[in-house]
């Protein structure tokens, strides 16, 4: 049982595979990285006090971490919550139809820049892929939009020729919306769209984070639909001030809707980062916290070992001169 | 005065989208404020990330949009 634990330990430090072809030799094997000559006679514990000293060190800074991500988790909660009501109106006039067939479409994937976030962007990365075959096809078009690092690390090994446009560093000052609107403008001056699609990690509390997609249509797509009825349809029941065309509106409307859905996205993303990496961070303080128990009790182990085998030495020494 | 036209808008003729037209409307109500609350304000509008097009599966040399919240 206790070769079982070393085992164990053996694997959980990392430490190149050493044969476990006799305990005492597999013990010192593992504890002082190396035999001495002539087979191990002196167990050294420094590797095990220098072990003991990384993993607090590394226990302290993912502590450190948790802290700082749940710092500011708290403000961007506030303002995530706040900007819910953006997009609300506009889902209220023009309903939510992510199941349009349309031929061209952009997969915005919105990920993170900074890793040790838990599994968030490989969720991100993974409904934005079963979404692209998705709506896939023949004569169809799809498109990615990657906002992040991470995402884009995940998206080019398999589909970089479908990687049309790749965003990094958004998160260096605090995100506002005229930053987002710039980078919703930019989207839509390089892109030919039917359709938008947005997915990133809708922020549900702390430890739940949901991926979600926000479809947004062209305006021509918003015609097309409106001829099959539903909430499109009645848009005719408006009565347009100001002498714009209903074209006119649904352009300036199609526009404002991507700004704002894209600001409460990236909102969202970065709250359910912060939260991700709290817990990632969080588990790892407390794994780091037991594999220090586990150390320490090696270290003892072994101290107690050759504590015992000098007794031994010293007290058959002096009865082979005595005796 | 186009009239045969749909009658545009003079900032979509431009060529401006709405959303810079109304990025430019926000800052002009955003220099309009008095000074505490202006620097404030001014935070608000920080624009800064790097864009880098994509051609044929690989990625041509990246811009950065830094700073001035206008296109």
């Amino acid at each position: 049982m206790a070769m079982a634990a070393l085992r164990r330990e053996g694997r959980r430090l990392l430490l190149s595979p050493v044969s476990y072809n006799s305990p005492v030799a597999a013990r010192s094997a593992i504890l002082s990285d190396e035999l001495g000559p002539m087979g191990a006679r002196s167990v050294s514990t420094q590797a095990v006090r220098n072990r003991m000293k990384s993993v607090k060190n590394i226990q302290k800074i993912t502590k450190a971490m948790k802290m700082v991500a749940a710092s500011k988790l708290r403000a961007v909660q506030v303002r995530t919550e706040n900007s819910r009501g953006i997009w609300q109106p506009f889902t209220a006039l023009l309903g939510d139809n992510p199941s349009v067939d349309v031929k061209k479409n952009v997969i915005v994937a919105i990920t993170s820049d900074k890793g040790l976030c838990g599994g968030i962007n490989s969720t991100s990365v993974k409904v934005s892929k079963a979404l692209y075959k998705l709506t896939s096809g023949p004569e169809k078009e799809t498109k990615y939009v990657v906002l992040g690092e991470k995402g884009k690390v995940q998206l080019v090994r398999d589909s970089k020729n479908s990687i049309e446009m790749n965003i990094t560093e958004l998160q260096k000052n605090p995100l506002n919306y005229t930053q987002v609107s710039v980078l919703a403008d930019d989207i839509l001056k390089n892109m030919e769209y039917d359709a938008l699609r947005i997915i990133y990690n809708k922020f549900q509390s702390v430890v739940s984070f949901l991926p979600t997609v926000s479809t947004i249509l062209s305006p021509e797509t918003v015609e097309k639909e409106s001829e099959a009825g539903g909430k499109l349809g009645s848009l005719d029941f408006y009565e347009i001030e100001g002498g714009d065309t209903k074209a006119e509106v649904l352009q300036n409307l199609a526009e404002f809707q991507f700004s704002c859905v894209l600001f409460n996205a990236v909102l969202e993303n970065a709250c359910s980062e912060l939260g991700a990496r709290m817990s990632a961070m969080d588990s790892s303080s407390r794994n780091a916290g037991e594999m220090l128990d586990r150390l320490t009790l090696t270290y003892n182990r072994t101290r107690q070992a050759s504590i015992t085998t000098e007794l031994i030495e010293i007290i058959s020494g002096a009865s082979a001169l005595t005796g | 005065m186009a009239s045969t036209a749909a009658a545009v808008p003079f900032w979509r003729a431009a060529g401006m989208t709405y959303i810079t037209y109304s990025n430019i409307c926000a800052s002009l109500v955003r220099g309009c404020l008095k000074e505490p609350y202006r620097s404030e304000a001014v935070s608000r509008e920080k624009v800064h990330f790097i864009v880098s097009k994509w051609a044929d599966g690989k990625p041509e040399k990246p811009s950065i949009r830094s700073d001035s919240p206008e296109a």
